[in-house]
């Protein structure tokens, strides 16, 4: 069977394990098997109401005091648990900051294969093939996985399935697990999480950038750029002359003697798309450019190109997303 | 936890401190599939140090500074004698006392197999602390440093951006996603994934390079214990059908449909 | 005849005999740590050292130039006073032992000829300094200078009291003694106001200009050996914690001018770094404390990474001095400290590793042009820039400059071996890395007889810093000067272009270091008949900001000086910019675009090679 693990971020479920989700119910459709989904530790009983109407064969609950919040020596040892009990073939969970620290600790308990970071899935006749990226992006690898392995973990990349392909319709039963812990289990232990004044900002982590360039004309417009940033949950950035004008700080810089950035979208506004601004910003993985004219460089490179005033557009964008 | 005599001096633990450092093809390099397809053309390639590795020798030798008690640095690596010295002897110019060398031709894809090849070869160290970088730029999977943590029975954390020793544990500050961060605390051993960016990294000054040269490498041939469980089948470029969709008209037109890009493809906003 | 009793004369003795024991002691201390410094005072060329002597004191060139000119003047006025009164004073103290130099006659002659004058002109001199400094105030002469309103005091008082004496003022003996007594206190007092003042350039200086070497700049080489022993690397590492004797005596020499501070690219662009501070004042007393010249670990670092090693500020000093320290303070804490910005270590690693800057495993350019054999009369050697296209449309003007020499009739090849010239390293100061390049290249170098490149900085490197360290047995010339001769020779003619406005940019390494203002000249002169000169050009020019490895910083956020000579570039309302060098060719097309108003046409930027191109016949 196909094992889906959900995971818990500030009382909700993390939209990579919804992704997963799909995953687990596209693989289990196309090899015949059967999808669990198993809430565990932090929030367990909460994502569990919240997945209830997932299709799935059932919903295992698997919850203890010693993992009401995250710990990677709890975690792997109840799903390193969980596995030895239910043996399934695959166990599967997006490829989150939380997956990366606990998953391997699995892998090596139960001497099994974690393929990790998966962009897509094909099929070898009923053979899955999961393909990774390598060599920072340039090339992608299939990976062949032992096929007498009783047990395959599998991360999926951010968006290589889309949780909006969510097959509803409910779970038969649910089971709960019995979690056996004790305290020698758990030899670590954490604080509260806490967020950070953004001073200096590191716009390599940003997800969403909002760009800015020349074609703003003038410091009186950046205010609206901001805002649009802000609607967006995204960092604001901009090319080398709207720092060199000192409209924007210089750690907002992108380009080649700026910062390099790759987030899930670049949103351009008023850029042309000199190369040195280019080489900043040309890995991102979604580019959507607003420039007046037609011509300008980064449209070569960018996914929609928007040909249009940016200073009507912006407010507009901004004041639709706010609603 | 410690089969060994543990040392004392200012009151510090004098810890034995791993830092797993991996050779990688360059940024700037040419990366080309070679005739198997299983694997890149070498020559063509400029090995260099893997970039969170050398942050985390750095956070290494600081800790060893700051204790100043005798604590070592041990910088291990492992694959080709070719790729794989200049990091040794980076390692060791910067400050490093010695450098093990684990030799293994073979190009190993298969994390669990990688971590198996340390855990054998490491175990007897008894090493209080295991750094590794987050993740190596050519394989990316950054899954070593809890790997081998799990092996050698150590606990272990990832995503460290900050480091804290304290008597007989460590303190790391992981980043979350979305700007949260976490302290952790971890008894020893340990085994901590750094982050890109956590220090200020030294470069090798003219005493660390010519001092390098007298330093021990111990080295090793690593054979695998097992068959791999996974493995490369074919390397591919992937396909970049770049097509870009024009959108023009009337204004709220292009807000109507950026609304839908970032909310339905793009699922950027909700 | 006014007589002095014994008492006075002995007192005058005394007093005399103390200035004079006080300013010999002060000026020995200080020599004798001059002496301690590294290497050796150079003496060769002496008729191009005394006339330089000649034009920078006499003449006061480098004093009274630029935007410091009537002020210049000024103070040459009060030099001059306090020559021609050098006879004067000498009398004077004669006149306490009744012994007459000179007869009346001569007196009112010299009085009417020179001293009256120039007790004048002296005098005036110095108010109008004085007006400069306390009224005016300008910003490079810094807080307050009391010693300077001494000065003022001292030397107006003295001209007073002689002119007082000379035109008989005074009939009473009483008060004809006082007023002696207060010129010759005034004199004694000079003594001891001197020494530890910035009034030490008056007896330095001459010496210093004299002694400056004529190379700029002027680092030496370090030699670094691998298979050193632990003694032998020791004694490097203490030798990179001291100054030269040449820097040592610049420092007690220095006027405190600020001339050099005016001039730094540095400084105008909003950076920490002030040559005068950071480079030369702040080292002068741990210089004294420690009576030894092991201060480089005082230099600012921060100050010292700003440094585009440009070298305006050796250029403008009056005194002599070789200001920037840019490449001791780097050395020191590169190969003693390992300490190297973060934003320089993957440059000097893709240096180590790769032989080039960027990195790069091949050179497309390097591919299309043909290879060198021995039957070629030029090496092209492409550089780092040109050979990973750091800017893309400077390939064109390397195509053009071929084009030139195909024109002539010129053959020429590249080396397929080319490593970087080491430039970066060289002035990031590591000097390992930029051995290891520099060994290589030397190799094959030898092997040719003539080289040319369009990159100055190449040039320098290739020619004068490797032959601090190695015999070298070939020449390199830089395009312009290959250009300028083919032009001369006839070997290729030069239309007038058209109409348009023109300027040139001097590149720092072309017109500083390598003394060549004439030849790119000659050759865009040819070419465009409506040629204008940039405020700040020639061996006066201001740095582009790429200099001394800056162009590999990552804005770190501050300063503006990589925008400063684009700013001046557009001001000037040219309508292209000739240059000369790739770095600046890169830098003017990265500042010129944005720095554009809106509404204007951003000025083109051409390399020589591209305007003589455009316009061969």
């Amino acid at each position: 069977m196909i094992l889906v693990i959900l995971e818990n971020q500030r009382g909700n479920i993390h939209v990579f394990s919804k992704e997963a989700v799909v995953a687990g119910q596209s693989l289990a459709s196309k090899l015949g098997m059967e999808l669990s989904i198993l809430c565990m530790g932090e929030n367990a009983n909460s994502l569990k109401e919240q997945a209830s109407d997932y299709k799935a064969k059932n919903l295992i609950l698997a919850e203890h005091e010693m993992v009401s919040t995250y710990s990677a020596d709890g975690y792997s040892k109840v799903l390193s648990d969980v596995i030895k009990d239910l043996s399934p073939k695959y166990v599967i969970m997006g490829h989150s900051y939380m997956v990366r620290d606990f998953l391997p600790r699995v892998s090596a308990k139960l001497d099994i294969p974690f393929v990790s970071d998966i962009i897509s899935v094909t099929y070898d006749g009923d053979k899955p093939v999961f393909a990774r990226q390598v060599f920072n992006a340039k090339l992608a690898t299939n990976i062949q996985t032992d096929p007498n392995s009783s047990t395959t973990l599998l991360s999926f990349q951010s968006a290589a399935f889309s949780s909006d392909d969510i097959e509803l319709g409910g779970s038969d039963a649910a089971p709960v697990f019995e979690v056996n812990l004790n305290s020698d289990d758990i030899k670590s232990s954490s604080e509260p999480e806490f967020q950070e004044s953004s001073a200096g900002v590191d716009l390599t982590a940003a997800n969403v950038i909002v760009s800015v360039g020349r074609g703003i004309e003038s410091q009186d417009n950046i205010p609206m750029v901001e805002s649009l940033a802000e609607a967006m949950g995204a960092e604001i950035a901009s090319s080398r002359p709207v720092v060199d004008m000192g409209w924007l700080p210089s750690y907002r810089q992108v380009g080649s003697s700026g910062q390099v950035v790759s987030p899930n979208l670049y949103f351009s506004v008023g850029i042309s798309g000199a190369i040195q601004h280019v080489v900043g910003m040309k890995g991102s993985k979604n580019i959507i450019a607003i420039n007046k004219d037609e011509e300008a460089p980064i449209f070569e490179i960018a996914d929609y190109a928007v040909i249009g005033d940016l200073m009507e557009i912006v407010p507009k964008l901004t004041e639709e997303l706010k609603k | 936890m410690l089969d060994r005599v543990v040392g004392f001096k200012n009151n510090t633990i004098i810890m034995k401190i791993a830092v797993l450092t991996k050779a990688i093809p360059s940024y700037e390099s040419s990366i080309r599939i070679d005739s198997t397809s299983k694997w890149i053309d070498e020559s063509v390639v400029n090995f260099t140090v893997n970039e969170s590795d050398s942050y985390a020798l750095e956070e290494a030798l600081q800790i060893k500074e700051k204790l100043d008690n005798g604590t070592e640095v041990v910088v291990v690596t492992m694959g080709s004698q070719d790729n794989t010295s200049k990091v040794l002897k980076d390692g060791l110019a910067k400050g490093a006392d010695r450098a093990i060398f684990i030799q293994n031709e073979d190009s190993n894809t298969d994390p669990l197999s990688i971590a198996k090849l340390f855990s054998d070869n490491l175990k007897d160290e008894n090493f209080d602390l295991v750094f590794s970088g987050l993740q190596s730029d050519d394989l990316g999977s950054g899954q070593t440093g809890v790997l081998l943590g799990e092996l050698l029975g150590m606990s272990t954390a990832t995503l460290g951006i900050e480091t804290d020793i304290q008597e007989g544990k460590i303190k790391v500050k992981r980043e979350l996603e979305s700007g949260w961060f976490q302290w952790v605390t971890l008894p020893f051993p340990a085994s901590v994934s750094i982050q890109s960016g956590i220090n200020e990294r030294r470069y090798p000054s003219l005493k660390g390079i010519m001092g390098a040269k007298r330093k021990e490498t111990k080295v090793i041939n690593g054979q695998l214990s097992d068959i791999p469980k996974q493995n490369f089948m074919n390397l591919f470029m992937p396909k970049t059908e770049k097509s870009t969709e024009k959108i023009e008209g009337d204004v709220d037109g292009i807000v109507a449909k950026l609304m839908d890009i970032l909310k339905n493809k793009l699922r950027i906003v909700s | 005849m006014i007589k002095f009793s014994l008492l006075e004369q002995i007192v005058l003795v005394l007093f005399l005999c103390s200035g004079l024991s006080f300013f010999l002691y002060q000026l020995l201390l200080r020599l004798k740590i001059v002496l301690k410094g590294k290497s050796d005072f150079s003496i060769d060329q002496l008729p191009d050292r005394l006339k330089r002597v000649f034009d920078e004191v006499i003449l006061h060139k480098k004093v009274a130039s630029g935007g410091r000119k009537s002020a210049g003047i000024m103070h040459a006025l009060v030099m001059y006073g306090f020559i021609f009164f050098g006879l004067i004073t000498i009398n004077h103290f004669f006149m306490a032992f009744g012994i007459h130099l000179f007869n009346d006659t001569f007196r009112l002659w010299y009085f009417r000829l020179f001293g009256g004058p120039w007790a004048f002109l002296c005098s005036f001199g110095i108010l109008a300094l004085a007006y400069r400094r306390f009224v005016l105030k300008p910003k490079a002469l810094g807080k307050f200078s009391a010693t300077s309103g001494v000065v003022t005091i001292f030397i107006v008082t003295l001209m007073l009291t002689y002119l007082i004496d000379e035109l008989h003022l005074l009939k009473n003996p009483v008060a004809f003694k006082v007023n002696w007594w207060i010129h010759s206190g005034i004199i004694g007092g000079f003594l001891f106001l001197i020494p530890k003042s910035k009034h030490m350039h008056l007896v330095l200086s001459p010496f210093n200009i004299f002694l400056r070497p004529f190379e700029i700049p002027n680092h030496p080489a370090i030699p670094i050996d691998l298979e050193a022993s632990e003694e032998e690397l020791d004694n490097l590492l203490l030798d990179l914690s001291r100054l030269s004797k040449d820097q040592a005596l610049d420092i007690f020499t220095c006027v405190e001018c600020g001339r050099c501070t005016d001039v730094c690219p540095a400084n105008r662009g909003g950076g920490i770094l002030d040559p005068k501070y950071h480079f030369i004042l702040n080292l002068k007393q741990p210089m004294l404390d420690s009576g030894d010249v092991n201060v480089v670990d005082k230099i600012n670092v921060e100050a010292g990474w700003e440094c585009t090693t440009c070298q305006a500020c050796t250029e403008v000093c009056p005194v002599g001095n070789h200001v920037e320290k840019a490449d001791d303070i780097r050395s020191f804490q590169v190969l003693a400290k390992g300490d190297v910005p973060q934003e320089y270590q993957k440059l000097l690693r893709n240096l180590q590793e790769t032989g080039n800057t960027e990195g790069a495993s091949s050179s497309e350019l390097l591919q299309q042009l043909p290879a060198y054999t021995s039957d070629k009369e030029l090496v092209l050697w492409l550089g780092c820039f040109a050979k990973h296209a750091m800017d893309p449309n400077f390939v064109s003007s390397v195509k053009n400059f071929t084009k030139i020499l195909d024109s002539a009739g010129v053959t020429y090849g590249v080396l397929s071996n080319e490593q970087c010239s080491g430039d970066p390293a060289n002035k990031l100061g590591d000097k390992l890395t930029y051995q290891l390049l520099m060994d290589q290249n030397v190799k094959e170098l030898n092997k040719v007889k003539n080289v040319t490149t369009m990159c100055p900085h190449c040039v320098v490197n290739l020619q004068k810093e490797y032959s601090k360290y190695h015999e070298i047995k070939y020449k390199v010339k830089h395009h312009t000067q290959v250009i300028s001769e083919l032009l001369d020779q006839g070997k290729i003619t030069i239309n007038p272009g058209s109409l348009e406005k023109v300027t040139y940019h001097d590149p720092c390494n072309l017109s500083r270091t390598l003394d060549e203002v004439s030849a790119p000249r000659n050759a865009i002169k040819a070419a465009a008949p409506d040629f204008f000169e940039l405020d700040e050009s020639g061996k006066e020019t201001l740095c582009c900001g790429a200099g001394g490895a800056l162009w590999w910083k990552k804005d770190s956020g501050k300063g503006r000086t990589h925008l400063l000579r684009a700013e001046q570039v557009i001001e000037s309302k040219t309508d292209t910019v000739v240059t000369a060098c790739n770095f600046c060719y890169g830098m003017m097309n990265q500042g010129i675009g944005p720095l554009t108003p809106a509404g204007q046409e951003p000025i083109k930027v051409k390399d020589v090679a591209d305007i003589v191109a455009e316009n061969l016949s």
